[in-house]
């Protein structure tokens, strides 16, 4: 028995002798260790996360393209991860004393981004994006796009519950409520909706899957394949990101991985975000 | 960034992209000396397009009483603020545009209104600078004063929305200069609606886009001009296409208004976005605002404007506004009538320069009774 597996024997006990109090997990400074588990956690609460290495992963300004971020908020993000050789679970958690989940003129929401290579290879894109014939994978949630899917109504009320509307015309009493001539007409005077553009919702997955060439070029994927889900407390969020394996990435292989955190109250959108550099990940095996 | 000739300021400026002019302009002129401020352009705009939701509050046409009206709150204000000092050196602009004022790490010089900013549209609506004292009567010369200020989306050459946009999901559309945002494309960053000068792109909190002004391009396409020009109650608009000063033709009526007679004028040029919607002042407004507001040829535009009745050919031009729901892109006068082309040359209006009148006198002898104005 070596020095590692008596030292994970020894955490199996305390956790054992501790009962139902949490464990802090063992650090991984210099890279994510995405551990192997045959069934995936699927909330963030889940007690596999009490033994996943957790890896602190140093956040900095987006000072490189315009607009950027011209003074820090969000300093680290703690990141654990586990694998079951198809898929990729990531636990994202980050220190941040408001919750921000209204949309509106001048406000924005909280929100986490996980970005890997499209393509396993030995050399990553740039990791800002990506870049052109070389994109990058990004999975994208937001705390608005939360509250939606938790099922905050897709009503101007929601957000401004005073609100007074005199009349939509597509709720004329000559249109039946949920029938196609009514959606047709709701549609005309929301064009983000008509085009499916997949910010404008009616959304039930909090998160989404994108595509990048370098910054400003973010696309939706081909295919929505990721989920997850966020939750507020204690001063901070705890996001779960569950993504499939990028092409080429093996069990007991190797990858790299970049993080973004928007801070909502701090006017943190688009470009403007604190982020990481590639990190190193190991992705662990079945043995 | 690239260099671009700006010829409202007289010179070449930074701009995020290099100059490339659509083949054709929109623009428009309004004359502010005739607005009423009865907001029926607003209704025809906000029943034609922002009916939706998370539209509720948003007027991409909207029309506000100077000084003291602003939709949203301080729009000029905030921005003239940051901008600082704006001098002109004759025609030539020799203060900071707002590209040139970018602050690190920004695009354009700009600031983020909020929703607050946007909950009293009609504020200072009618309010006089000044005031007005008991007794107060109209002597030749106005001693208070305010004006309305009707304001759509610039369709700028340079614009600061397009510029701002980290995703290059606005465009300007390369047939008519009409800038829109794709609603495909947009994820909602906001950046156009902190850089655009005028707040005319707007959040849409149900849709997660910014939408803006289209300039009813589905009428323009069909030689139609937009909502609020043609249900403009005070006839104070006119729409057509502008050509660059050296091209400016005598026979295009936006090209005679802007570039033959000067009579009408850009909105805040000093910010660099080359807009295209011209104003012919308010002749009661004293011209230091006015200077602030329009430029430096304001005086020579106002005494333009008040030579009309002497100008067969620009009170002839004014005639025309409001007179066809049609883009009129040549007009003519031939004594006392002024016709209005299509494109294909082919007469579209015809008005007379004055309409004919007949005065009545106050008493009707025949029938031994004084007339009343409705009898
Ligand atoms: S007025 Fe504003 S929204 Fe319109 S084109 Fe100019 S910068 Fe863009
Ligand atoms: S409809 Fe015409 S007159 Fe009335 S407020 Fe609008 S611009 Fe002014």
């Amino acid at each position: 028995m070596n020095v590692r597996s008596l030292a994970v024997v020894a955490t199996v006990v305390s956790a054992a002798f501790v009962g139902c109090t949490k464990t802090e997990p063992p650090l991984s400074d210099s890279e994510v260790k995405a551990v192997f588990e045959k069934t995936l956690p699927s909330t963030v609460e889940d007690r596999i996360w009490e033994r996943v290495p957790l890896h602190p992963a140093k956040l900095l300004l987006q000072d490189m393209v315009e607009p950027r971020l011209t003074q820090g908020s969000t300093s680290f993000v703690r990141v654990q991860s586990v694998t079951d050789g198809q898929k990729i679970a990531f636990r994202l958690s980050w220190s941040d004393s408001t919750l921000d989940d209204l949309p509106g003129p001048g406000r924005f929401g909280d929100a986490v981004a996980l970005q890997m290579p499209a393509a396993t290879t030995a050399d990553v894109p740039a990791p800002q994006m990506g870049e052109q014939e070389r994109p990058v994978e990004i999975t994208y949630w937001s705390a608005i796009f939360q509250a939606v899917a938790n099922g905050r109504k897709d009503d101007i009320h929601a957000i401004y519950p005073r609100a007074k509307v005199d009349h939509y015309p597509f709720e004329a009493a000559s249109l039946k409520p949920g029938s196609a001539a009514q959606q047709e007409m709701a549609k005309r005077y929301a064009p983000a909706r008509s085009l499916e553009n997949p910010m404008a919702g009616p959304r039930t997955n909090p998160v989404q899957d994108l595509l990048a060439e370098g910054p400003g070029t973010i696309r939706p994927a081909e295919k929505s394949l990721s989920n997850g889900g966020g939750k507020y407390s204690q001063g901070g969020w705890s996001v779960l990101l569950v993504r499939p394996l990028p092409n080429g990435a093996q069990p007991g292989g190797r990858t790299q991985v970049a993080f973004a955190v928007w801070e909502g109250s701090h006017q943190e959108v688009g470009s403007r975000k604190m982020r990481t550099a590639w990190i190193p990940l190991s992705l662990g095996s079945a043995k | 960034m690239a260099r671009v000739y700006n010829w409202q300021i007289g010179r070449e400026m930074p701009y995020w992209y290099p100059e490339h002019r659509p083949k054709r302009q929109f623009a428009a002129v309004f004359d502010t000396n005739k607005c009423i401020a009865c907001q029926t352009c607003t209704l025809a705009c906000k029943t034609t397009w922002t009916s939706g939701k998370g539209q509720e509050y948003m007027l991409w046409n909207n029309v506000e009483t100077k000084p003291y009206g602003f939709y949203p709150l301080a729009w000029d204000l905030n921005l003239l603020e940051k901008l600082g000092a704006q001098n002109w050196e004759g025609e030539r602009y020799s203060g900071r545009t707002i590209f040139e004022a970018a602050q690190p790490g920004e695009r354009v010089l700009g600031w983020r209104p909020e929703d607050i900013d946007y909950a009293n549209p009609n504020v200072g609506e009618d309010d006089c600078v000044n005031g007005v004292e008991k007794g107060a009567h109209f002597s030749g010369v106005h001693k208070s004063w305010f004006f309305y200020l009707a304001r759509i989306c610039n369709h700028c050459t340079y614009p600061a929305c397009l510029a701002s946009c980290p995703r290059g999901s606005i465009y300007k559309r390369p047939e008519d200069g009409i800038v829109l945002i794709d609603q495909g494309r947009c994820r909602g960053y906001q950046e156009c609606v902190k850089g655009c000068p005028y707040k005319k792109t707007f959040y849409n909190t149900m849709t997660g886009t910014s939408e803006k002004c289209i300039a009813c391009f589905p009428k323009i396409e069909l030689g139609m001009q937009p909502q609020c020009f043609v249900n403009c109650i005070g006839k104070i608009r006119f729409a057509g296409w502008i050509s660059k000063p050296e091209n400016a033709r005598a026979d295009n009526p936006i090209d005679f208004l802007v570039h033959v007679k000067k009579v009408a004028l850009p909105l805040f040029p000093q910010f660099g976005l080359e807009p295209n919607v011209y104003y012919i002042p308010p002749v009661n407004v004293p011209r230091e605002f006015l200077l602030q507001m329009f430029g430096p040829n304001v005086d020579a535009a106002i005494e333009t404007y008040q030579n009309a009745p002497r100008d067969k050919d620009l009170s002839g031009l004014l005639t025309l506004f409001g007179s066809t729901e049609s883009m009129v892109s040549k007009w003519k006068r031939v004594e006392e009538q002024v016709m209005g082309y299509d494109e294909g040359g082919r007469e579209i209006i015809r008005v007379p320069l004055r309409e004919p009148t007949h005065i009545r006198q106050a008493f009707d002898a025949a029938r031994g009774v004084a007339r009343t104005n409705i009898s």
